[in-house]
């Protein structure tokens, strides 16, 4: 009776040993690759419950993930010959965990083989490439020419690149200070036309306003020319109108207002053959 | 616990302790001590969701179900397990500078300083707000979420800030930069499928490097300066253009006063002309007479007349003596 316990509790145990290592579980974000006795036999990508033969089988869990990798910044040649300060990352993940497995192994060898990979093809593809092109208009382009390539080496590690991007493209710091002065330069330029400018606009503005002044002042005159001289032929036909009545009475009515201008305290020094004077020479006869 | 226990290793106690008497309950405990064991297994499978977040729950490494706030039941390990996530919340992201908690902030260089299409470098300090869209693809496909947004935001501002001129950049572009930026950010994380929603792209600040940002604010002051002196010129032609005006309508006004005055004074002159004529005309002889003697009488009231004999042919030694003083004249 306690042999036939003992011996049933160890078998329990064995039982519990055995189906622990005949189930196992692969999660929705992983991959396995089951081997027997060292050689592949089975790559699991679905998730759930599986079986295997306890001790024998084995299984190696790979990520199904998209995983990054991300280079330190380094320094690439365009084609123009300028320094470039590049740091770019790359998406990826393992599409056949049997040929990763059995070329490199682990994530981490697999990151030295992109860095390579990687590495050269931006090296080739910038290398065609001049600096603006790579800033500024054909971005895209390179890289997805760079993920293209890249995606053909990486193939034979099982290696399936979503994503090659440039995170970063600087110039070098030495470079930087070049920039710097250029942009420096610049500015002083664009600032010298805006007040030049604004020298221009203001001398044009001031020369109209005494253009206009001038205009304005002129055509005053000119009809004030006007006025004067169509009042001045009015009055000359007035008054020629009125004395031709009797011009000897105008004549010698003007003669004695001429006296009223006269000033007064004036000496003047007449004889007694004047006519008003005549009575003190002659008397009366 | 030592009731636990019993089941497996009632032989040794039974040899040690002989007296024991739970040794004839055990037949009767077994099932309820199973049961115990089996409900406390099972209690682990309850778990709660909080309000602002979602839950998946996995069965065997598959996804099952996802489950929203409250209290929720899953089968306990290792049949199904549960990840979660907050999913209502907007998370943000700053690239280009790192705000503290007590407020204060600071660039970080590497990550603010762009290229721009014209070969200028600027700084950008932009915030990248957004929240998990899928739970499902946010767990399961990609590693390290955070720093994948981090990375797409800092590639998608280069690009875009790499494609325009600094004075756009600068001065008018931030809207268009924002919008292109969300729009290639949210593009790039759905080919990632990383189940994240961008929900605002930020620009906050966009400056020129300190290296030459005295000569950028020169050019604002430059601008100033072009804006000031054509003001001042319009100052100058506001002042001058119509005091001319004014000086114009005084001139023409003073001229149409002339008009008025001549005329009425001629009209004035002709008229008393015409009247005194009149009755001229009745005795002109005695009338050029009278009005002649009348003007003289006025005339040398007013001055001094030396009158001299006719027949004194040399007045020159009589000169000089008016200023005599006791001179007799008056």
């Amino acid at each position: 009776m306690k042999k036939i316990i003992s011996i049933a509790v160890v078998l329990l145990i064995l039982a519990v040993m055995l189906i622990g290592g005949a189930f196992y579980v692969v999660n929705v974000d992983q991959q396995v690759v089951v081997t027997y006795l060292g050689k592949p036999v089975k790559i699991i990508k679905e998730p759930g419950l599986y079986v295997k033969i306890p001790f024998l089988q084995k299984t190696t869990y790979f990520s199904k993930k998209i995983l990054d990798y991300d280079a330190d910044p380094r320094i690439v040649i365009t084609e123009d010959k300028k320094n470039l300060l590049l740091d770019n990352y790359c998406k990826w993940y393992i599409a056949e965990p049997l040929k990763f497995y059995q070329s490199v192994r682990t994530t981490n060898g697999a990151m030295s083989r992109l860095d390579d990979i990687i590495y050269s093809e931006i090296r080739v593809e910038l290398g065609n490439h001049t600096l603006t092109e790579v800033i500024a208009a054909n971005r895209a382009e390179i890289m997805k020419n760079v993920t293209a390539a890249s995606k053909k080496k990486a193939d034979e590690y099982g290696i399936e690149i979503v994503d090659i991007r440039i995170k970063r493209a600087d110039l070098p710091p030495e470079n930087e200070k070049a920039v710097f002065a250029r942009m420096v330069s610049e500015r002083e330029r664009i600032a010298k036309r805006y007040r030049s400018e604004g020298q221009e606009e203001a001398k044009k503005l001031r020369a109209k306003a005494d253009k206009e002044k001038r205009i304005i002042l002129a055509e005053a005159y000119k009809k004030v020319q006007q006025i004067k001289g169509e009042t001045d032929a009015k009055t000359i036909k007035i008054y020629a109108d009125a004395y031709s009545a009797n011009e000897s009475f105008y004549v010698f009515n003007k003669k004695l207002e001429i006296f009223n201008s006269l000033s007064e305290n004036n000496k003047y020094f007449l004889t007694t053959q004047s006519d008003i004077f005549e009575l003190l020479e002659k008397g009366v006869k | 616990m030592s009731e636990e226990k019993d089941p497996w290793g009632m032989d040794k106690y039974k040899f040690n302790i002989p007296n024991l008497p739970k040794f004839k309950f055990k037949k009767a405990l077994i099932f309820p001590i199973i049961f115990v064991i089996v409900a406390i297994w099972m209690l682990t499978g309850i778990y709660l969701v909080d309000t602002n977040q979602q839950a998946v729950v996995k069965r065997f490494g598959k996804v099952a179900r996802v489950v929203g706030p409250g209290p929720h039941y899953h089968f306990p390990y290792p049949v199904e397990a549960v990840n979660k996530a907050n999913v209502t919340d907007v998370h943000r992201l700053e690239i280009g500078y790192k705000s503290y908690k007590n407020g204060e902030s600071r660039i970080v260089e590497d990550e603010a300083q762009m290229l721009t299409g014209d070969e200028n470098i600027v700084n950008l300090d932009v915030i990248v707000q957004y929240r998990i869209g899928d739970i499902v693809e946010y767990l399961y496909n990609i590693e390290g979420v955070v720093s994948t947004i981090k990375q797409v935001a800092e590639s998608s501002m280069r690009e875009i800030v790499g494609k325009q001129k600094i004075d756009y950049i600068l001065t008018v572009g931030k809207d268009e930069i924002q919008i292109k930026a969300h729009e290639m950010i949210q593009d790039i994380l759905k080919q990632y499928n990383a189940g994240i929603q961008i929900v605002a792209v930020q620009l906050q600040n966009v400056n020129p490097p300190n290296e030459v940002v005295a000569a950028f604010r020169d050019v604002a002051s430059a601008r100033e300066d072009k804006s000031r002196f054509i003001n001042e010129a319009e100052a100058y032609a506001n002042q001058v253009i119509p005091e001319a005006r004014g000086s114009a309508a005084s001139m023409i006004l003073d001229a149409e006063a002339y008009r008025e005055e001549k005329v009425k004074r001629a009209e004035g002159d002709a008229e008393r002309f015409s009247e005194i004529l009149k009755n001229y005309e009745q005795s002109p002889q005695l009338t050029r007479k009278r009005l002649y003697l009348d003007k003289m009488e006025d005339v040398i009231g007013k001055s001094d007349f030396y009158v001299f004999d006719s027949q004194i042919s040399d007045i020159n030694t009589f000169l000089g003596l008016e200023n005599l003083k006791g001179s007799v004249n008056k």
